[in-house]
């Protein structure tokens, strides 16, 4: 009997141990969210900052920057401060890769944020094995449609429309406005500009003329023999730049060169018809592109009537020193905030399925600046979905076609293209969310 | 021979081969005597008092073991990476001065290496195995024998390390998994996948090549005797002289440089730049994006700055790589069919706009944009008669494939290094290793913390440029590309790690690890590295 109760205690004491081990073997498990802490909360992001992309698309990171520096002046997340670790990639694939890894193995970032570019993301992704390591990958700045897919890519959400979502709403927009005028298409020769053309065949555009361009192969010289044969064309052809801001420069500068600027009616697609930086960054003359057309799906940047892009403005003022703001800014902005919704509705026990799941339940619902729809959910990663189109003058200022905002959603299939009645969730007092 | 480490993958050890590898284990009269001599040698300014012991192995491999006088216990046995199996004559790039089949035993990667280990008390031992060409089979073997000669010579061995470069990496982790007893730790260096994987990468560089800019190239099928090595070196020259009209024709123009004249492609590739042309077959076949010269992360000051780093700096890295990689293929083939009997590179269902896959996105600047890729795929399309796919002898597959294929059957310490732009080996390689090994951990086969990877990698840009925006070529060699291109300090980092974990029979800890890298800035470990398998693989 005393040996039997011996044993029973030795038997209990060994079921204490090795629930104690258990439980000391089972902490390391239970590690802390990589990028997480009580008081910080550390972000990524890998986008050009420097040569030509960078000089498009440059301010986004720092935007960004200096909304969270905003939001950790007021408290931050749920007590946590959010850093956010800026690379720069340069529009190179292999060194976004190079610097996605960096970013999730060596800093240790919670999510990413923000990453810029189609062949750059689509490396990168793969690269820093984001899938694998569940990594969110937020609002990806880039309209490929092809990153909606979550077999493929099952932690990304992009923010903006997709490519054939533009052409789509374009397609109507041109059919509607410019009936009988010869259309001609400049885009790039990959997934943007393919996404673009299958767009423009699901809206039934006809199309006379359509060049298709490697990327960094039109060069002014290209430009200036592009636009001399298109001028052939009889009346005012309707001409539509689906490529990046340098590329609408080109052609842009190309026109003027050649005097036949008043020849067309340009349409630059979202991606690359910021003003503010075809005329301050490549100097692009504010005649040239007063009264364009172009593809929104934001307020214009310069409405300081719009409550986001004034209380942007006043952010960017107070944080981003010496940065104008532009459509380029503003997108960096609506980017973070909308960051900051996703992280306050997965809650103070942050994880990265929690946040994803987060963005899927609630993501729909989160304000923002833009005059369209989020359209996350379950099934959709795919963030606005849908356009505007105005017309710019000689300030750059972006004013609605025809005087009204007419604005239209659609899918990347073959979804009919709908006018919207969207109302804009209001922004958040002092444009600091309160979401849960 | 040392600038082509030409390894490749792996045959392995038959059921009867490792009878015969324990036969040997056991006697040792079959084998010539030893012959030792005292002597010393020089690491740095230090004199090390060593013994040096050479002899034949029953297999006639020749064989060297060095014993330094404070012998702190532990073995190391080096198996070399891949040579060539056949006398070459003078043969630019290749064999400038020419070169006869080497069977000299060696017992670490570079005298430098060796002087330090022997200074640090390490005894060394490796062969010169019998057989040249790809030969694990036979290098496995030698190793073994390598180890059981020094046992029986010198019984205080404690500890053995198993450890090679490239063909000879593979060797030892082939010999660590089928005779885990025979050594306390491993260390595969630059480790070359299976034959079929490092065929089929270069196999397909070379066929790509042979389709886009010369059809003279024979590439596979090499006739019996005579007749076949004088096809070989033959093969040699179209590709060094196909390359050479190519690297023309780039530094003439490299925005949209020609196609070589011996091509016979239709006028509307001929209207692609060839670079386009050079980076697909690289995409396709696996060979990396970075060289020696280029980083496809970087562009000279000034309005090429972004189109030089996205769309030219990557093909001119294939380039550079795809040189090498042809080669290999040209004699790796030659090897291969005289040892399986028959030609061993198949690309006959080979899909190779699977192959490229998200490449096409990622590079498609570089690649002259969608409709240039489908161009060019159209043309080496198995639908195109212009382009013949290549069928392999059945037969020879089988027997390449019948020897011991590496399983991740992981029970000593095994601590791999590998460059992520290693172009013959590719990066993949050391991958496959550690996926083998996960896989055996979760089916119960393997207990787990028996592997560590260090990766070696590039700077993140180093292209440099001349004041006039031309790449510049580096005099020397840029860390973390090119095969097994280590550094000393890199090579004794790892050395010293396996000799540690041979002692503790465990991987050292992380700290440790981090702390013997430090001052290593291209070295680095972290778990959720991931490398893209050889095409082959994936």
């Amino acid at each position: 009997m005393i040996r039997n109760k011996s044993m029973k205690r030795a038997s209990l004491t060994s079921a204490v141990i090795a629930a104690g081990a258990m439980v000391l073997t089972t902490l390391p498990a239970q590690a802390a969210t990589p990028g997480v802490t009580a008081n910080e909360i550390k972000l990524g992001i890998s986008s050009p900052t420097s040569g030509s992309a960078g000089t498009a698309y440059g301010k986004i990171p720092g935007a960004m920057k200096a909304y969270f520096s905003y939001i950790n002046a007021n408290g931050g997340v749920n007590g946590r401060k959010i850093t956010l670790i800026s690379r720069d990639d340069r529009y190179f694939p292999v060194l976004a890769a190079t610097q996605t890894t960096k970013l999730v193995l060596d800093d240790g970032v919670f999510a990413l944020v923000g990453a810029l570019g189609t062949a750059t993301h689509t490396k990168a992704y793969k690269a820093a094995a984001l899938a694998q390591e569940n990594v969110p990958d937020l609002f990806v700045n880039t309209g490929f449609s092809g990153f909606g897919d979550t077999t493929k890519y099952p932690t990304t959400f992009t923010v903006l429309p997709s490519y054939a979502m533009e052409a789509k709403i374009m397609s109507k927009f041109i059919k509607e406005n410019f009936a009988g005028q010869a259309v001609a298409l400049i885009a790039q020769d990959d997934e943007f500009g393919i996404d673009g053309v299958n767009g423009f065949k699901a809206g039934a555009l006809t199309i006379a003329s359509t060049t298709l361009y490697p990327q960094s192969t039109l060069t002014d010289a290209r430009a200036k023999n592009l636009l001399t044969g298109l001028g052939a064309l009889p009346g005012k052809p309707v001409l539509v730049m689906m490529g990046t801001t340098d590329v609408t420069a080109t052609i842009l500068k190309a026109a003027e060169s050649l005097d036949l600027v008043s020849k067309f009616t340009w349409i630059a697609g979202s991606v690359g018809g910021d003003a503010n930086t075809l005329v301050g960054g490549f100097k692009v003359k504010a005649s040239t592109i007063n009264g364009m057309l172009a593809a929104s799906f934001f307020p214009d940047a310069k409405d300081k009537k719009d409550e986001y892009v004034s209380q942007f403005m006043k952010i960017n003022a107070k944080y981003n020193k010496g940065v104008s703001f532009d459509n380029v800014v503003l997108q960096g902005m609506n980017s973070a905030m909308l960051t900051v919704q996703a992280l306050r509705a997965a809650g103070k026990n942050l994880t990265r399925e929690g946040l994803i799941s987060a963005i899927e339940a609630k993501g729909s619902k989160f304000a923002g600046a833009g005059l369209v729809p989020l359209n996350y959910s379950t099934s959709s990663r795919v963030g606005y979905n849908g356009y505007w189109f105005g017309q710019l003058n000689a300030a750059g200022e972006l004013k609605p076609f025809g005087g009204k905002l007419s604005i239209f959603t659609t899918d990347s299939g073959s979804g009919a293209i709908q006018p919207s009645e969207f109302k804009r969730p209001t922004m958040p007092k002092n444009g600091i969310p309160t979401n849960s | 021979m040392k600038n082509l480490k030409l390894t490749k993958g792996l045959v392995a050890l038959s059921t009867a081969a490792l009878i015969a590898a324990f036969t040997v284990a056991v006697p040792t009269v079959a084998r010539a005597a030893d012959d030792c001599q005292e002597t010393t040698i020089l690491s740095g300014i230090k004199v090390v008092d060593i013994e040096k012991c050479t002899g034949t192995d029953m297999n006639k491999s020749k064989y060297e073991i060095i014993m330094p006088a404070k012998f702190n216990g532990t073995l190391m046995v080096y198996s070399h990476g891949i040579r060539y199996n056949v006398n070459l004559p003078a043969i630019p790039v290749v064999a400038p001065k020419g070169s006869l089949i080497n069977y000299a035993p060696e017992v670490a990667p570079s005298e430098e290496v060796a002087a330090a280990l022997l200074a640090q008390g390490f005894a060394l031992g490796g062969a010169g195995v019998q057989n040249q060409g790809w030969n694990l089979e036979e290098s496995v073997e030698a190793a073994l024998q390598v180890i059981t000669i020094a046992r029986d010579k010198y019984p205080k061995v404690s500890k053995v390390v198993a450890w090679g470069n490239s063909l000879g990496g593979l060797a030892a982790q082939a010999l660590a998994e089928q005779m885990p007893g025979a050594v306390d730790a491993v260390a595969p260096m630059c480790i070359a996948d299976s034959a079929q994987s490092e065929i089929t990468y270069a196999g397909d560089f070379l066929w790509g090549m042979k389709q886009f800019f010369n059809p003279a190239i024979k590439g596979t099928n090499y006739s019996a005797g005579q007749a076949g090595y004088v096809e070989m070196l033959t093969d040699l020259g179209t590709v060094l002289t196909t390359f050479g009209a190519l690297s023309a024709a780039i530094t003439a123009d490299p925005v949209t440089p020609q196609w070589p004249a011996t091509s016979t492609v239709p006028a509307a590739l001929k209207a692609i730049p060839v670079r386009s042309a050079i980076l697909l077959l690289g995409l396709m076949s696996g060979v990396p994006t970075q060289s020696k010269t280029y980083d496809a992360s970087t562009g000279p000051v000034g309005p090429l700055e972004t189109s030089f780093g996205l769309a030219i700096s990557p093909a001119l890295a294939v380039l550079e790589n795809g040189a090498q990689a042809a080669v290999l293929a040209v004699i790796a083939n030659y090897d291969m069919e005289l040892r399986y009997g028959g030609v061993v590179f198949d690309n006959s269902k080979t899909d190779y706009a699977k192959r490229l896959g998200d490449d096409s996105d990622i590079f498609v600047a570089a690649l002259t944009g969608k409709t240039a890729t489908a161009g060019m795929l159209g043309y080496l399309s198995p639908l195109n008669p212009a382009a013949p796919r290549v069928t392999a002898n059945a037969a020879a597959v089988a027997k390449m494939n019948s020897v011991y294929q590496l399983q991740g059957k992981i029970e000593v310490p095994t601590i791999q290094l590998a460059a992520t732009a290693d172009h013959i080996a590719p990066a993949g390689a050391a991958q496959y290793l550690k996926n083998q090994y996960e896989a055996s951990v979760d089916g119960n086969i393997s207990k787990s913390g028996k592997l560590l990877t260090i990766w070696n990698k590039p700077a993140d840009e180093y292209t440099t440029f001349s004041a006039a925006g031309s790449p510049v070529t580096p005099t020397g060699v840029t860390n973390g590309t090119e095969h097994c291109n280590y550094t000393t300090s890199q090579i004794l980092a790892i050395a010293k790690l396996a000799a540690s974990a041979a002692k503790t029979g465990k991987i050292p800890s992380t700290t440790a690890v981090k702390a013997a890298i430090k001052n290593e800035p291209n070295l680095f470990i972290n778990p959720n590295f991931s490398a893209p398998l050889l095409k082959f693989r994936q």
